[in-house]
């Protein structure tokens, strides 16, 4: 049997990926290729993996840009699952899998379960809203590769779900935070007793968790919190595991290469400062991301975990680099939904303010507009109906549930 | 324990290899996969020192091979088995083994050298019924088998092996990748290069494909085999049209 990999094997192995990951972009990626002729690079010029700041970023507008298939590596018929997330311009983000990019992501995410503690003994649950639904698919499949059983991704009632977490014995609940104290609130509300299900732990996907938050929820549910990080483009989920020391999230840095910049110069910072996340996968077949911008705010954690792994380990902070809001896991920008709110109105630059709300238990984009002469009518029917019409345009584009509230002019 | 950075081969002015970086653990079973021209045969001869022309780092347990000699990278541990067989035909099945043991007999190691020729024989039993017979009258096979048993009596720690399964018949091919395995069974770390893709992922543990001297490709040998990318190199084609068989 191969002996262990030691770290310089593991640096190895990393730049051989690396370099292979250049050869193909470039060779298979129009807007790759172009951005290493922009800055008079071959890929054969990246010969360690320092050498990776000489080349350019990648951000999500770039994505939508490339609708559909523009950043795709591979030809169509070696695509096996497309997915579509919201995207940041007029354009929804496209991503692509090979088998081979299933099958590596599938033992990524069984990895990450099994740190988490899940075996083959367990049954998971997956409760993800819409815009999350490929990682849904990933759960699955990475659940089911390590021999749990699984109870996929359904949009069920909160009061049906709770039904199926009881009645199906499920010891894991894969959600994002805001679903996990939707669900704790309705349980206490209906004064239904935790003990009264298997639950022993929930994975919080989607978005940061504050320490109270997650002591809040362990307590109340009588479970263990863990969290995942993920890309809800591409790759997935999965990306980065707690592991059994809770206190930072190991990244899978064999498969997907961080770096964290400075999200104003884009230098690159040194262990331990806080900056933007920067992923450039190592693996991926048919969408190879190269220095992709988060917009997720991170430290790296220099200093060992007990837990022995080798992978780097991480502090995902509750703050962004970029002008996006994450509501129930999802990510939307800002810009994009005041681009949609102008051409629903048909009024250029509504004066207003978004918010991250809550009603009734569910997370919602509250957009707090300011009345002014163009939006005002004399029948309030029209104005009631002008704004249902928007908030459903607006859900609809935005893939969260928008709520319009009116507010008078500033003075 | 072979840990290749950004090699780059050329032969004059024309570049075989672009900056190829490879690595080996101990114990390992790695495949190198390509088609022709894509730089195989170029990477190993630079391994085994009988390539000048190249640039780069070779560290085999962490000593550069640069500038060492063929016979010293045979000393230090790396023994080639090089493509179509390359056997001293003139010369007994037994010569050649004692051939293949040059080095042990150098280092005055006879016993040891004793003891292995019962090994190869032991493993290949057809080698021990020739063993008097000229090298050049035997089969493919059977001369594919004199050339491995050849190279593993310089008792190496890493086996390289360049297109053991050309010409051969099937069913012998299986029995030589059968042995491959058997080795590496016993602990032998080998570098594989193959043609046969799907037989060579097969039994490794990790492949690279190679594809016009640029690495395009690694991973291991189970994600390799659901790749379309790895039946393309291999067969030398390239994309072709974007939405090739999936028009309507």
């Amino acid at each position: 049997m191969p002996a262990e990999t030691s770290m310089e094997e593991r640096e190895q192995l990393k730049l051989e990926k690396l370099q292979s990951t250049l050869n193909r972009a470039y060779k298979n990626v129009p807007f790759h290729r172009n951005r290493f002729l922009e800055q008079e690079l071959s890929p054969q010029d990246i010969i360690s993996l320092a050498d990776l700041e000489k080349l350019p970023f990648m951000n999500r507008s770039h994505l939508s840009t490339h609708y559909p298939y523009g950043l795709f590596a591979v030809p169509l018929r070696d695509i096996v699952r497309i997915h579509t997330a919201p995207g940041t311009g007029d354009s929804p983000s496209i991503s692509g899998y090979t088998k081979a990019d299933l099958l590596i992501w599938k033992k990524l995410v069984a990895q990450s379960l099994g740190a988490a503690g899940v075996t083959e003994m367990d049954i998971i649950q997956i409760q993800l809203p819409p815009g999350l639904a490929n990682w849904g698919r990933d759960y699955k499949d990475g659940g089911e590769d390590m021999g749990a059983g699984v109870i996929p991704n359904s949009s069920l009632s909160l009061s049906k779900t709770l039904m199926v977490l009881r009645d199906y014995k499920t010891t894991t609940l894969v959600t994002t935070p805001a679903f996990a104290e939707q669900l704790m609130d309705h349980m206490f509300d209906q004064e239904r007793n935790p003990n009264e299900l298997n639950l022993k732990r929930i994975i919080l996907v989607g978005e940061p968790v504050d320490r109270e938050t997650v002591a809040h929820l362990e307590e109340r549910l009588h479970v263990d919190i863990w969290l995942n990080y993920g890309l809800s483009e591409i790759p997935g989920p999965a990306i980065a595991h707690e592991c059994a020391g809770h206190c930072g999230l190991h990244i899978n840095d064999d498969l997907i290469l961080p770096e964290i910049i400075n999200p104003a110069t884009g230098t690159v910072l040194t262990s331990g400062e806080k900056g933007e996340l920067v992923l450039t996968t190592l693996s991926a077949r048919a969408f190879p991301l190269i220095r992709f911008r988060t917009g997720d705010m991170a430290r790296f954690v220099t200093e060992p975990c007990n837990c022995g792994s080798s992978f780097l380990k991480m502090e995902w902070l509750n703050e962004r680099a970029d002008n996006y809001m994450i509501i129930s896991g999802i990510k939307v920008s800002l810009d994009q939904v005041k681009v949609y709110l102008e051409a629903a109105l048909g009024i250029c630059d509504p004066d207003c303010d978004m918010d991250r709300m809550r009603l009734g238990g569910r997370e919602i984009l509250q957009i707090s507009l300011v009345m002014d002469d163009t939006l005002f009518s004399d029948e309030i029917k029209n104005l009631e109906k002008l704004m249902f019409l928007t908030e459903a345009t607006l859900t609809e584009q935005a893939g969260v549930p928008v709520k319009i509230r009116l507010m008078q002019k500033r003075v | 324990m072979l840990r290749i950075k950004n090699l780059k081969c050329s032969y004059g002015s024309i570049t075989a290899v672009h900056g190829v970086s490879l690595s080996i653990k101990e114990g390992e079973l790695i495949s190198i996969i390509g088609a022709n021209g894509a730089g195989k045969s170029s990477l190993l001869l630079a391994i085994c020192g009988l390539m000048k022309n190249w640039s780069g780092d070779i560290l085999f347990r962490e000593k550069p091979l640069k500038g060492m000699s063929p016979p010293a990278i045979v000393r230090s541990g790396i023994s080639m088995v090089p493509e179509g067989r390359q056997i001293f035909s003139p010369l007994s099945v037994m010569d050649n083994l004692k051939m293949g043991a040059y080095t042990m007999y150098r280092k005055g190691m006879k016993a040891e050298v004793k003891k292995d020729f019962q090994m190869v024989l032991d493993m290949f039993p057809i080698l021990r019924e020739r063993a008097d017979q000229l090298a050049g009258t035997l089969s493919g096979g059977e001369q594919q088998m004199l050339a491995i048993g050849r190279a593993l009596m310089a008792r190496p720690q890493l086996l390289v092996l360049d297109e053991p399964s050309m010409g051969l018949a099937p069913k012998i091919v299986d029995m030589i990748f059968n042995t491959i395995e058997t080795l590496r069974g016993q602990g032998v770390t080998i570098l594989l290069v193959e043609q046969n893709a799907r037989a060579a992922l097969k039994i490794s543990d990790r492949g690279y494909v190679l594809e016009t001297g640029k690495m395009v490709l690694q991973g291991s040998s189970e994600e390799l085999l659901v790749d379309d990318d790895v039946k393309r190199a291999y067969l030398g084609q390239d994309y072709g049209d974007f939405y090739d068989g999936r028009e309507n």
